[in-house]
């Protein structure tokens, strides 16, 4: 449904009001200088505000400043930005494994029934090396944030997925991953028996077992077995949060920008995505569309009579280099509309900015690009009106 | 010169940041090999939008396909892979479609962290090693992966590895190695880092480029530089635009080409270029392999004739 609230006040509704905002979108569109803009605005506006990053190459870290950031929220000093009262800005990376361990010591009934899984080979290698453990683990600390009185918000900056479901669906995929109670009727021989022989109940249980056999070997089977029959105990505990963090998804106080640039690739990620949101009934809040080239020409001064004067080689380079931007501007624009048409829903546009956001007045002026008047949007963007 | 060092090894693996283009590259860098006549299969993974649109050749739906003569396209579906491997190890039909309709099968193997990703690196080696059946002549000359942007860096390339840290024995182990082998043999096969000239991706190759030798031992032979802005006005010419923007000139270039515009244009032109000149001097720093530069093309749709510039610029490397 189209809102009749202009976007970008729906997102400063959202900025003031939510408990959780998560972006998303694939790679290489700026989601994370958008996170941490976002941020940075809630904050600046009296939130207490952090602001967590997947990304293991530490873009937050690089568009925060100076500094390392590590898996415990750090404060950041916004004093030169004048915030409102109150306002506080922490960012924090995600400790995939340092996360993974901890649920892990969470769940467990003891410190021996604890240490069985951490020393396992098998989960040694998943809780870190693996791709998925990443967003498996988003969820579980999004969930432990938006638990914690320090912070009014908290901003979650995704991995970039390509499926987006692989992101959205963790939770499911983590909980039937370690369903033991499926998975035992045909692995539990290889433990319990301690013997190559296989006794399973149905044709397709032996017909797994002959597959896991094939494909991993004895072996890794008997570790296997042994991976899931620790987390047996643990399952119960895993079930519940898993349903808390669908819970924490779907509700009011949590909400999705879904971030692209004008390339058809990254808008059709995104589309696809809030596909998905609506599906899943998660809150949509807007679309952000990185990166946009203007057409040089639209904002022309008014009088331009006369021919200038410059060499007609200097005016013919000139003229080719207008129209490229001018085919550039005209692709941009013709695939935004696409997403107009399709979603009924305006996009926040943002100009391509003169210089990388690399400090906190770069994230500043990304947001006046986002929020402000169309001078303050000019001025941002380095472009002289 | 760079494209004879690529077309010398049988897989060409591309990595690099999302965004940065990977599959237009891929592409270009297909249609260069094929252009000296190698038989050419360009593999995605479950890519959306399929780099066989581009070439004006029919979508793969999972099987090698041509989309010129010549040059194949293969789309893989991690799944579809991984079905495929269950057929194999259960002779029997009845069997094997029992597994798969088994919805435990379902939940294992779609959430078992790393088998899919093994699956499709395990699926590449088999493609690799493929042979004719009476001439003995390898089925492909070139295999060029655009491998998926999972934004863990080096996440994919990793798995063969902790595979065969986590599962030692077993043939899950043993293949793990085999694929591992293959990846880090540079007889067969070329690394190639892509990247576009901007603070993230160029800060992303370069973590990538160390930590695919330092973490995972593949050293990249290549590094290309996608969507650079070259230098178009003479120093002279620049100083002109600067002073024709500062001074705020009017007029028109010809009709209907507002002179402020056309500056405007120009200015942008002049940064971005800068902008690559700075970041191929970064990375020019931080690499010891070629670095080759593709050029940001303005075009209203990128189809087959402007991958052909990009392959040319590749062979001109």
């Amino acid at each position: 449904m189209a809102s009749r609230r202009s976007p970008a006040a729906t997102l400063g509704r959202a900025l003031a009001e939510k408990r959780v905002l998560v972006t998303c979108g694939s790679g290489g569109v700026g989601k994370t200088t958008t996170a941490a803009a976002l941020a940075l605005r809630a904050a600046r506006s009296g939130r207490r505000v952090l602001a967590c990053t997947i990304d293991p190459s530490r873009r937050l870290a690089t568009s925060l400043g100076k500094g390392q950031l590590s898996g415990r929220p750090r404060a950041i000093d916004i004093k030169g930005l004048s915030p409102a009262r109150g306002g506080a800005l922490f960012a924090m990376v995600l400790d995939v494994k340092g996360t993974f361990d901890a649920l892990v010591a969470r769940h467990t009934q003891d410190a021996a029934a604890r240490d069985r899984i951490l020393r396992n080979r098998f989960y040694k290698h998943i809780s870190e090396a693996l791709a998925g453990s990443h967003e498996y683990m988003a969820m579980e600390k999004l969930l432990e944030l938006a638990e914690d009185e320090r912070f009014d918000l908290v901003v979650l900056d995704t991995p970039p997925t390509r499926h987006a479901l692989d992101f959205l669906e963790a939770p499911d995929r983590l909980l039937a991953f370690l369903d033991v109670g499926i998975l035992r009727f045909f692995l539990r021989p290889y433990f319990v028996a301690g013997r190559v022989t296989v006794k399973v109940a149905t044709r397709t249980g032996a017909a797994l077992a002959k597959i896991l056999d094939r494909f991993i070997g004895l072996q890794f089977l008997q570790e296997l077995s042994e991976f899931f029959l620790a987390f047996e105990g643990m399952y119960d505990g895993f079930r519940k949060r898993a349903a808390e963090v669908h819970a924490l998804l779907r509700a009011q106080s949590t909400g999705f920008v879904l971030v692209a640039s004008p390339e058809p690739q990254a808008l059709e990620e995104a589309l696809f995505f809030r596909r998905r949101l609506l599906e899943k009934r998660m809150s949509f809040v807007a679309f952000l569309v990185n990166r946009i080239h203007s057409d040089p020409a639209r904002a022309r001064a008014a009088r331009h009579a006369g021919r200038a004067v410059v060499s007609p080689e200097l005016a013919a380079l000139l003229t080719t280099t207008l129209r490229e931007q001018q085919v550039l501007a005209r692709v941009e624009r013709r695939a935004v509309a696409r997403l107009e048409v399709d979603t009924r829903e305006r996009p926040l546009l943002v100009p391509e900015l003169e210089h990388d956001v690399h400090d906190l007045r770069g994230l500043a002026a990304f947001s006046e690009l986002v929020f402000g008047s169309a001078p303050e949007r000019a001025r941002a963007a380095g472009v002289t009106p | 010169m760079l494209l004879d060092s690529l077309v010398a090894r049988r897989l060409v693996v591309l990595t690099g940041k999302g965004g940065v283009g990977k599959s237009v590259v891929g592409a270009a860098l297909a249609l260069a090999a094929r252009a000296r006549r190698k038989r050419v299969l360009l593999v995605e993974v479950a890519t959306p939008l399929e780099a066989s649109r581009r070439l004006g050749g029919p979508r793969s739906r999972g099987r090698e396909t041509e989309a010129l003569p010549g040059l194949f396209t293969l789309n893989l579906d991690p799944q579809a892979v991984m079905d495929e491997y269950v057929r194999h190890v259960l002779k029997l039909q009845l069997v094997a479609r029992r597994v798969l309709a088994s919805p435990i099968y379902h939940r294992f193997f779609a959430a078992a962290p790393g088998l899919k990703e093994l699956m499709v690196l395990g699926k590449i080696m088999v493609l690799e090693e493929a042979h004719r059946r009476l001439s003995r002549e390898p089925l492909w000359d070139l295999i060029v992966v655009d491998a998926p942007a999972t934004g863990h860096g080096l996440a994919y390339l990793k798995v063969p590895l902790a595979a065969s840290l986590a599962v030692p024995v077993g043939p899950i182990g043993h293949n793990a190695r085999r694929i591992l082998a293959m990846l880090r043999d540079p007889a067969r096969t070329a690394l190639v880092v892509v990247a576009t000239p901007e603070e993230m991706a160029v800060v992303e190759a370069i973590e990538l480029y160390r930590a695919a030798g330092s973490e995972v031992g593949i050293e990249p032979q290549a590094v290309v530089l996608n969507a650079c802005h070259e230098r178009r006005f003479s120093d002279a010419d620049e100083a002109q635009v600067l002073r024709l923007a500062s001074s705020g000139a009017a007029g028109e270039l010809a009709t209907g080409v507002p002179l402020d515009a056309a500056v405007r244009a120009a200015r942008r032109q002049i940064r971005r270029r800068k902008l690559t000149r700075f970041y191929r001097d970064r990375l020019r720093r931080s690499v010891d392999t070629p670095l080759v530069s593709l050029p940001f093309l303005f075009r209203e749709t990128l189809g087959l004739s402007e991958l052909r510039i990009l392959a040319d610029a590749l062979e001109a490397a």
